[in-house]
């Protein structure tokens, strides 16, 4: 697995469509509403799908945890959330500590991790 | 040289972007300018400008005001000498959010004003506010500051020739030599 990840509107899926083997139809957007990962060869806005369990009170950590095969060399691409103020709002900071928990269980699990800045990639593992 | 700099808010971008103008006027022996670009609103912005302006005494910048259209400056200063524009974040919020309304379509101009001032100067040093990172959902009109900041930032990137991140008042070189 490879995981790019960094803020929003960074240029992540450029790069990982410049930097890899894969096309824009190849990547499946992700959205609230997605209660289990499709069949796809990349992913992008985990986050969404992220969101999507906070918003129900279910864990997206255990989800992917028990799903990890599914991502077995896929490209996972993912907002990085963690660097604001601590949400008011009881979802939005669940949310934002669940993603976390999941960045990190990707990042652990993955062979490859790439932080986006500017357009600019760095591979940190 | 242009360089890009970006971070989060009071790590030590300004000073660090300060520190390199200067180094690169002084190297090449030109003029030295600060590209204000805070519109004052109220007493407490014009204390913050004045705090600022404080701050760069004995720095050896002249203070030229561009709240908006960064390129007409370049009419009244020498073209040759080193810029520091600090912030793109607040000429954009000028370009977009002015007092006769909201102009959505701000982005592609700022963004194209500013590739066009690196361009035309080859010697400026932008600052730039990372605020990407945040676990908020934002209404429209920020959300689409918020993406028209990244492009103009994005574009910035790919036409200096260095990139830096500043976090606690460290530098992580992203394009260029480090420093």
């Amino acid at each position: 697995m490879i995981l790019i990840f960094g803020g929003a509107y960074q240029g992540k899926k450029e790069y990982a469509i410049k930097n890899y083997d894969i096309e824009i139809e190849d990547i499946l957007t992700l959205s609230e509403d997605d209660r289990t990962l499709p069949e796809a060869p990349a992913y992008e806005n985990l986050q969404k799908f992220t969101l999507g369990f906070a918003k129900r009170g279910e864990s997206a950590d255990k989800y992917l945890k028990e799903n990890m095969e599914l991502l077995k060399d896929k490209i996972v691409i993912s907002d990085d959330i963690s660097s604001g103020i601590v949400p008011v709002d009881t979802t939005l900071r669940a949310w934002r500590e669940m993603h976390g928990r999941c960045l990190n269980m990707l990042a652990g699990e993955a062979d490859e991790v790439v932080r986006v800045f500017c357009g600019i990639g760095s591979r940190i593992k | 040289m242009n360089v890009f700099i970006s971070g989060g808010a009071k790590n030590g971008k300004s000073m660090f972007a300060q520190k390199a103008a200067k180094e690169m006027a002084e190297e090449k022996k030109v003029p030295l300018y600060y590209v204000a670009t805070m519109i004052p609103r109220d007493e407490e912005d014009e204390a913050r400008v004045a705090r600022h302006v404080k701050e760069r005494e004995g720095w050896g910048f002249t203070t030229v005001e561009a709240g908006r259209n960064i390129c007409k400056i370049l009419d009244e200063t020498d073209p040759e000498g080193v810029f520091l524009l600090d912030s793109v974040t607040a000429l954009l919020a000028n370009e977009m959010f002015s007092d006769d309304g909201y102009y959505p379509e701000a982005g592609k101009k700022t963004a194209e004003d500013l590739e066009d001032f690196a361009r035309r100067t080859g010697n400026t040093v932008f600052v730039s506010d990372y605020i990407y990172s945040d676990a908020a959902l934002y209404d429209e009109i920020t959300e689409n500051y918020r993406k028209a900041l990244a492009e103009a930032d994005r574009r910035l990137a790919r036409v200096c020739d260095k990139v830096v991140e500043v976090s606690c008042g460290r530098l992580t070189t992203h394009k260029g030599e480090e420093i």
